[in-house]
């Protein structure tokens, strides 16, 4: 529910993204699979990891005494919802046999799981708080839904621990924003929106640019290098396992190559 | 002459400044960049350095890169090429990673720090390590052994350094191993084949072995085998490192030693498999002991000297060093504090000044503190903001006492003092101390400070002139333990009374600490030693999972909050913990 100052207390399921709630069916689908669902959790505690150092830097970095405070107390946080999720992870991983191919896109950068993508030393106080708001709104609706779809009680509790937590984590870090920015915080939130589309589409756009990479460099790799290959492999074979010489570089400007 | 020396884009990036033919300063990007063995070009650590010196990119004579691009760009592409058509999944990988900045280091160097290019060098990889080990340590003349994963295409070299009376120096390589025949890669194979982290789990699979019996000894050795000449050579059939980009075993690898670790899946060697996998850290690490201490025997033979200095990532086996000074037939064995990459910024940069432009030898200070300073002044102003209790000591003697009382109360203490070291060790700059007593303090460590696996053994600190009353060290066993290189046993009488800092199977990696270098160090642990009647303490790198070491004094304030950590001191400043509650913060927050 959204109270009257615009703090999310509660996190409400129907306030979720529409994308979001649209795919709920695929979450379920998603969470239904064991593997599956211990895979996920693994990779959420690692980002969960990498958010609690990403907050102890910003502690670090930040000037303000209370800001300091709170994301060290966040920081925090994330390390015990990794641990959590590492512990729930591992214990599913144990009830399971070997295999669990189940099918899993992996093809885009890290980032926007956590705050993996967040570069704290170039943001400022308040760009910050405007960051870390969204992605904790982001990341709770989130976490709601999964809670929502998972088949297991264990799970399912696991994720009820961590909304507690974000819960506060969206409040307090709106508050500080409307008090470290007072007259620029709604502008702060939209520059944050506005940077995280825009990192969605470095994503989006890096990672196409990869795939298109590897294609170009397997074509050349199949069609340019094969007589190249048959070269090396002959030269592999005339070479004599053991002790080489190192090759005499004596002359004076021996250092001046890079090769 | 001033020298700037780099090392980038592997793992453990760091600069390293030379001023007229002595070391100014060095650190590593992580140090500052906050990111765990940070591997991106050193820019904050060039820019330290400089700041530091009080110097301008313009005032700077040679730029020194740790390693030929051009020749690394080769060797990725040959072995490629040698693997062809089972490349083809590692091949577009190598080639993005490689042609992004790693080839075009010059362009970078000169770009970035507008140098330039002609005040541009690069030394071999193993010529940096071999001068970091060799230029850094105080004997005239010595063998040397560098060995690591993989550099241009050398994986290890023996040689031997000199400097002669007139202080010409010369760093003279004799033979080779190449790539893909590696003590380096053989031996992170097995980390990663047991679920450690490669570059960062080597310690681990080192203390797990000490839970283990090498049951697998005989299998492993016909994997790492001598050749006819007397050079190790691997089974490759075993190994798929230098095929796919996969993974780094072949499937003999799994019927040979049986599944392996998922990083995921915890490890107990109490288990059968935990027992099994112990077993094979055990048998891995005991081949490698004996191959390092061949080659070694063999450059003794060959050489004649006393001396040997030690380079590389390999270098940094306690276990394997202990080994090579006890059985190798060397008098001493010099291990520098950042033998590995890191340490490459500093080698490269002393290669250029004796080498390269002929300078005569300078001694180098015999220590590791070549980082940024700690300001105590910043941890008083913190502790303020953030109504903690704060202590100022009214001389060092009564910190002294009173930080010996607290450790001996069995609180553990984060300790900041001087400039954070050069190299993966806590030296007792930045540290974390705890009475070496109970098994409890370690236990509490591993739980509450460092949050890591229970297997992995904590280390002790002991002043010089004790270390033989505790520790059982060979001739030349305090020079390795000057900067933690050498595992050795504790004297048997002592075990109980050590029992957080003495490993399952009875040895330790001691730190001994000299009153020259690290006064302060010192006199905390006869402060402690007077109180407790053991001048030892545990002595553990400041830094929790998963972060570097801290440098500065708010990183230690802030690991000091995040943890366990009862007190912190820095300079004549001690802050303790106050029992603030989280509802009083949320209230805080709220208002």
């Amino acid at each position: 529910m959204l109270e009257a100052s615009g703090i999310l207390l509660v996190v409400d399921p129907r306030r979720a993204p529409s994308l979001e709630r649209m795919l709920r069916p695929v979450h379920r689908w998603v969470w239904r699979d064991a593997h599956r669902c211990a895979r996920k959790l693994m990779t959420f505690a690692a980002t969960e990891a990498d958010g609690g150092r990403d907050l102890s830097r910003a502690a670090e970095l930040t000037g303000d005494p209370l800001l300091r405070r709170l994301f060290l107390r966040h920081a925090l946080d994330e390390r015990r919802h990794a641990e959590l999720l590492r512990a729930r992870g591992r214990t599913m991983r144990a009830g399971l046999g070997a295999g669990g191919g189940a099918l899993e896109w992996r093809w885009l950068t890290p980032g926007e799981r956590g705050r993996d993508d967040l570069r704290v030393e170039e943001e400022g106080d308040a760009s910050l708080l405007a960051f870390l708001h969204l992605s904790e709104k982001v990341a709770a609706a989130r976490f709601e839904i999964y809670r929502d779809v998972v088949a297991d009680e264990e799970t399912r509790a696991v994720f009820r621990r961590i909304l507690r937590d974000e819960e506060f984590h969206m409040r307090y870090t709106r508050i500080q924003l409307e008090r470290v920015a007072p007259e620029r915080h709604r502008r702060a939130l939209w520059r944050a929106r506005a940077a995280r589309l825009w990192k969605g589409y470095l994503r989006v756009a890096s990672a196409l640019a990869g795939r298109l990479g590897t294609i170009v460099l397997l074509a050349q790799y199949f069609l340019v290098l094969p007589a190249f290959a048959l070269l090396a492999k002959r030269a592999a074979r005339r070479e004599r396992p053991g002790w080489s010489e190192p090759e005499r570089r004596e002359r004076p400007d021996a250092l001046r190559s890079q090769y | 002459m001033r020298i700037l020396g780099i090392s980038a884009h592997y793992h453990d990036s760091a600069a390293a400044l030379v001023v007229d033919g002595v070391p100014v300063c060095a650190i590593q990007e992580e140090r500052l960049s906050r990111r765990k063995n940070d591997s991106a070009f050193p820019l904050a650590a060039v820019a330290w350095c400089l700041d530091e010196a009080g110097l301008e990119p313009s005032d700077l004579d040679a730029v020194v890169f740790y390693e030929k691009p051009m020749r690394k760009l080769e060797r990725i592409l040959v072995t490629s090429l040698r693997a062809f058509p089972a490349s083809w999944r590692s091949f577009p990988q190598a080639m993005k990673s490689t042609l992004g900045e790693k080839a075009w280091v010059k362009g970078v160097i000169a770009s970035r720090l507008g140098v330039p290019a002609r005040k541009i060098l690069f030394t071999e990889h193993h010529q940096s390590h071999a001068a970091t080990a060799f230029l850094a340590c105080p004997a005239r003349e010595a063998a040397i052994l560098t060995a690591d994963g993989v550099g241009e295409w050398a994986t290890l070299t023996v040689g031997r350094g000199s400097k002669a009376r007139d202080g010409a120096c010369a760093i003279d390589l004799l033979r080779e191993l190449r790539f893909p025949h590696s003590l380096g890669m053989f031996y992170s194979t097995f980390t990663a084949f047991l679920g450690f982290e490669v570059n960062e789990g080597e310690y681990k699979m080192m203390g797990l072995a000490a839970y283990g019996e090498p049951r697998f000894a005989d299998r492993v050795r016909a994997i790492l085998r001598i050749a006819a000449d007397g050079a190790p050579e691997l089974d490759l059939s075993f190994f798929d490192y230098h095929r796919s980009g996969r993974r780094a075993w072949s499937s003999r690898m799994e019927e040979a030693f049986g599944p392996p670790r998922s990083p995921d899946d915890p490890l107990d060697p109490g288990t059968p498999d935990g027992k099994r996998l112990a077993d094979v850290a055990a048998s891995v690490q005991r081949v490698l002991e004996d191959r390092l201490v061949e080659l070694a025997r063999a450059l003794r033979r060959e050489s004649g000297l006393s001396d040997l200095c030690l380079g590389g990532g390999v270098a940094l086996n306690g276990c394997a060093n202990a080994r090579i000074l006890r059985e190798s037939g060397f008098e001493r064995v010099f291990v520098p504090p950042a033998p590995g990459d890191a340490g490459c910024a500093l080698g490269a940069a002393l290669y250029a000044d004796r080498i390269h432009f002929g300078r005569p030898d300078r001694a180098v200070p015999d220590h590791a503190a070549w980082g940024c300073p700690v300001d105590p002044g910043e941890l008083e102003r913190l502790a303020r903001e953030d109504g903690l209790a704060l202590e100022l000591a009214q001389s060092d003697a009564v910190l002294l006492d009173r930080v010996a009382e607290e450790l001996a109360h069995g609180r553990i203490v984060g300790w900041m003092d001087g400039r954070c070291e050069l190299g993966p060790r806590a030296l007792g700059n930045p540290s974390i101390l705890a009475a070496p007593g109970s098994a409890e303090t370690r236990d509490r460590l591993n739980r509450e400070v460092k949050y890591r696996e229970e297997f992995r053994p904590f280390a002790p600190a002991v002043p010089a002139e004790a270390a033989d009353r505790y520790f059982d060290l060979p001739p030349g066993g305090a020079r390795l333990c000057r900067f933690m290189s050498g595992v050795f046993p504790v004297r048997p009488e002592w075990r109980s009374r050590l029992g957080a800092v003495t490993h399952v199977d009875g040895t330790a990696r001691v730190q001994v600490v000299d009153a020259e270098t690290s006064p302060r160090f010192h006199a905390l642990l006869l402060a402690f030693g007077a109180r407790s009647g053991i001048p030892v303490l545990l002595n553990t790198s400041f830094n929790l999972s998963g972060e570097p070491i801290v440098a500065r004094a708010i990183e230690g304030y802030s690991t000091f909050r995040r943890s366990g950590i009862d007190l912190l001191a820095a300079g004549r400043c001690i802050v303790a913990k106050t029992r603030a509650g989280g509802v009083g913060l949320e209230r805080e927050a709220a208002s």
